[in-house]
């Protein structure tokens, strides 16, 4: 669960996630992976699960990630992300790529893969430390409702049409709950930033 | 990095960062990001969002083994491909346009496209990008001065300016610029300045033609 301080580290003075994956980055550390195993992984398998995955495509995808998590450790940068942050980014990628396969199964594996980016680019200059925290501040503060189909825009691979008719809602309702709650998280970074 | 003056529309980018957009709009939106550093951002806190909606998710266990096999397979597998999006530094002493993401989708350079030819002063490269979720990617190559055919699409598109100008009724568009349409606008882009206008466009669905010449035209051009 999200601390208060909207950080990603458990409570106590347990090492932080995002010192787990510079310990794996640094020495392939197995004690910090299976914390961040124990962590994560059921996270994973749960938003995959809330996304439409059944248990077993969800167990099958949420391992991959652990595997990439494992072997990518080296291209973390916690200044740019938080290991949350990061560990969703390839989780997303993972759920494009079976898809892709699953309507590509002949796929050549020299075919570019473009999934949005696991990990900020080099040169790239916004410091989201703070920001995170702000966010993590901003989303508690939601309405119950926005925060409801936020969710469901994050988890599901379904259009929003689809996840309207789920809810029994119009679609106007839906897109309007969802710019709300992307305007005020914008508004609670813009305030003396 | 040139300051682009059009950008996406917040919502295209909450549905890329969330991984929702088809293939050939995720091309489109992921060059733009590699050259606006603003949008870049924006996604970087989508995707913190994501993030901590990530550690909301309600845990599920994971099977008694699991550890285990994770562990044995990050043993037996060689090191992992990197996506394209994540090599953009290999390109790192190319030309700026040989470093989008956009390059492995050409194989190389835009100089080397084939270009085909589908109304006067008007060229097309259509490109493979139909792995997930069916959208239609292009290259268009307007000669200056050339008005392209009053338009409206059923779906949405994504037009990314990556050579030369144009304008329409929403304004003027340079290198770097994104015009992000719904099945609203209706738009006559015309290309101008000293080079043809090179964009990268992504379609959900064909274009609706609004004048009959258009309409009749269609079938022909095949946009």
């Amino acid at each position: 669960m999200t601390a208060p301080d909207g950080n990603s580290a458990p409570a106590g003075q347990a090492p932080t996630m995002e010192d787990c994956l510079a310990r794996i980055a640094e020495s392939g550390d197995r004690r910090a992976f299976s914390e961040i195993f124990a962590y994560f992984a059921p996270r994973v398998k749960g938003f995959l699960m809330k996304g439409g995955a059944s248990p077993e495509e969800a167990e099958d995808l949420a391992q991959d990630v652990m595997v990439k998590v494992l072997k990518k450790a080296k291209l973390f940068d916690s200044s740019k992300a938080s290991a949350a942050t990061w560990i969703f980014a390839i989780a997303r990628n993972a759920r494009i790529d079976a898809v892709r396969r699953a309507s590509k199964p002949d796929l050549d594996a020299n075919e570019p893969m473009l999934t949005p980016e696991e990990a900020p680019r080099a040169d790239f200059l916004c410091e989201l430390k703070e920001r995170n925290a702000r966010i993590g501040i901003a989303l508690a503060k939601l309405p119950a409702e926005q925060l409801d189909v936020m969710k469901l825009h994050f988890y599901e691979d379904e259009p929003h049409s689809s996840i309207a008719e789920r809810l029994g809602l119009p679609l106007g309702t839906v897109k309007s709950r969802l710019r709300l709650a992307f305007e005020k998280i914008r508004k609670e970074l813009e305030e003396d930033a | 990095m040139s300051k682009a003056n059009h950008h996406p529309r917040r919502e295209t980018l909450a549905d890329y960062a969330a991984g929702r957009l088809d293939e050939a709009r995720a091309v489109v939106v992921a060059t733009h990001l590699a050259m606006c550093e603003q949008c870049a951002c924006e996604v970087a806190e989508l995707e913190a969002l994501g993030g901590h909606l990530l550690e909301t998710a309600e845990p599920v266990p994971m099977a008694i083994d699991a550890l285990e096999t994770v562990l044995a397979r990050a043993d037996a597998t060689a090191n992992i491909v990197l996506p394209a999006s994540l090599t953009v530094d290999r390109f790192a002493n190319e030309a700026p346009e040989r470093r989008l993401p956009l390059s492995e989708y050409l194989n190389g350079s835009i100089d080397d496209v084939k270009w085909r030819p589908v109304a006067p002063g008007i060229a097309q490269h259509v490109i493979e990008a139909e792995g997930y979720r069916r959208g239609v990617l292009r290259l268009l190559k307007i000669a200056p001065g050339t008005r392209m055919l009053e338009h409206s699409h059923r779906g949405e598109e994504l037009t990314l300016i990556l050579r030369g100008a144009y304008k329409d009724e929403i304004g003027e568009f340079s290198v770097g610029d994104l015009a992000d349409l719904d099945g609203e606008h209706t738009h006559q882009p015309e290309a101008f300045g000293d080079e043809p206008c090179i964009c990268l466009i992504a379609t959900s669905a064909p274009l609706e033609f609004k004048t009959m010449l258009g309409k009749i035209a269609q079938p022909f051009v095949r946009l």
